[in-house]
């Protein structure tokens, strides 16, 4: 019998060992697919047979003592934007109903090359964008904690696929925030890497240069293992980054006695006041690394404002390049909440578009300055609890200022981290954000806190 | 023009774009979009305005965007 619920490291363990079959564990996440995601939606396509294929394949191979890894046999899913090979790919769009790619995209590639199966595609916001829309060919990803509540976006059904066990790791994408938001809603780990990190090649674009790929997994530990296999030189995105890649699980098992972080708190509690739960549980984490020996003082950044306003405009903008020929033709194509928050695009101009490039160069240069003497800083990743799935407006968007766009807007890693529950039993989470390409830091303070908290614990009640 | 509290400090003050203004912008863009929505994309106009003032801060001739082009093969 295998347990409904399973890291992708301890799965890997018992693979490695070859106490579990990845046919047996394949199996059963369809079985739990078949058994829970009618009210979840999180998939919009099973790929059931290619699955069982793969993991017959991997079992077969690690049975002749060929193990690739701890990867390898382990059941993920991908965003629905993330390119496979003879598989539509459809942004969950009427507009790519048809789009059916001639090749994997290079992470999916990667991450089947290490020897993950692909479950299925996953649901999206609309081209990681449109919000959680009911006028779309598949309905929206509901959240696992209670199916009345919102998953976060774009990377909202493998926030819900994760969460509910339903897969042990997938992918997002995030362009400011499209990862860490339904990570923080769902209660996952979810990490969007340095800009040029992983390659963002065959994966459909919302913003050229902020759009981020990054894998989402139940904790640190999982994030490091997928982000193994997805990070690397790719000729074929051209701002891909030719750097050596860590060994991310070893960075684990560092010391994080004497990581000095800054608390961005102006973030949360003025600039997109957080709800009190939220400010207790980074209160709370914060003294957590405080325990643990780091060193914890304030922050102080431009107001939150300035910098979801350079982001926003830079995503509008690049999204309209993108898109306006196929809205001309085909607007009643798109979904309303996609439509219409793309319609606003119009409304920049060239002029206001080079002028957010240029600020973007400023605020980067402040938040490089602002680390000089620290390791990594924490804010709220999200401003409470998830909300009701049919309160989500249609610009909600431009509302209140985001909170994960800092981290798009200096293309720096930042990682969603739970940090508790709600009195409503719903995940909490804050953000620790590093420096260019320290994505190890960030993962082994993560997997630090995680280890000293029982959050990891806890996982939604689906059944019954 | 409203700006929203929670958007924390450094108000921004905008012109507002009057509802034609907004309807231009649209046909230029050569966008044919129902009443309905029109309507709600011009209430929502403030908020691409309220961030465009907030990116046009007066800065050196100099100030290079975060863009920049390398040369192939540099």
């Amino acid at each position: 019998m295998v347990p409904d619920f399973l890291t992708i490291a301890e799965a890997g363990a018992l693979i490695g060992k070859r106490e579990l079959s990845p046919v047996e564990l394949t199996e059963s996440r369809l079985a739990r697919i078949e058994r829970l995601d009618g009210k979840l939606h999180s998939f919009i396509r099973v790929l059931r047979e290619p699955a069982l294929a793969a993991a017959r394949a991997a079992e077969a191979e690690i049975m002749a003592g060929n193990y690739r890894g701890p990867l390898h046999g382990i059941p993920i899913g991908l965003k629905d934007i993330y390119e496979t090979e003879g598989v539509p790919t459809t942004g969950h769009s009427k507009v790519l109903i048809d789009h059916v790619p001639q090749q994997d995209a290079t992470s999916v590639r990667r991450l089947t090359g290490a020897g993950a199966i692909v479950l299925g595609k996953l649901a999206t916001h609309e081209f990681a964008l449109g919000g959680p829309s009911f006028d779309l060919p598949w309905p929206p990803a509901r959240n696992p904690w209670d199916t009345s509540r919102f998953t976060g976006g774009s990377s909202s059904g493998t926030g819900a696929a994760v969460a509910a066990g339903l897969v042990l790791g997938g992918t997002g994408s995030d362009t400011g925030g499209s990862i860490r938001g339904p990570a923080a809603f769902c209660g996952l780990a979810g990490l969007k890497p340095s800009y040029g990190r992983i390659s963002r090649a065959g994966i459909l674009p919302l913003a050229y240069s902020l759009d981020h790929a990054g894998p989402m997994a139940w904790t640190a530990e999982d994030c490091a293992i997928m982000l193994q296999a997805m990070a690397g030189h790719d000729p074929g995105d051209p701002a891909s980054a030719n750097r050596p890649v860590p060994d991310y699980r070893a960075a684990l098992s560092g010391d994080v006695k004497a990581l000095r972080i800054g608390l961005i708190r102006h973030f949360y509690e003025d600039d997109n006041s957080a709800d009190e739960a939220t400010r207790q549980g980074i209160a709370a984490a914060a003294k957590v690394f405080d325990d643990l020996g780091c060193s914890v003082r304030e922050l102080r950044l431009s107001p939150l404002a300035e910098w979801a306003a350079c982001g926003v405009m830079i995503m509008l903008s690049e999204a309209f390049a993108i898109h306006q020929a196929t809205l001309r033709e085909r607007f009643g194509d798109y979904g309303e909440m996609f439509r219409d928050r793309m319609a606003l695009a119009a409304l920049v101009s060239a002029g206001d578009y080079v002028q957010a490039v240029r600020r973007r160069r400023e605020l980067a240069a402040e938040f490089a300055a602002a680390m000089a003497d620290l390791d990594l800083a924490i804010t709220a990743a999200a401003p409470g609890e998830a909300p009701a799935i049919d309160a989500v407006g249609k610009f909600s968007t431009f509302e209140r200022p985001m909170l994960t766009m800092p981290f798009n807007v200096t293309g720096t890693p930042a990682m969603s981290v739970c940090c508790g529950y709600s009195e409503a039993g719903l995940p909490l989470a804050f953000q620790l954000a590093g420096k260019p390409f320290e994505e190890g830091t960030v993962l082994r303070a993560a997997h630090a806190y995680e280890k000293a908290t029982s959050w990891r614990s806890v996982r939604p009640r689906l059944e019954g | 023009m409203r700006q929203p509290e929670h958007w924390g400090d450094g108000i921004v003050k905008t012109q507002g774009m009057t509802r034609a203004e907004v309807e231009a912008a649209l046909a230029r863009a050569g966008l044919e979009i129902p009443e309905r929505e029109k309507a709600e994309i011009a209430a929502a106009a403030h908020f691409v305005e309220e961030m465009a003032e907030r990116v046009r801060s007066k800065r050196a001739m100099g100030a290079e965007p975060a863009h920049i082009f390398p040369p192939p093969g540099v």
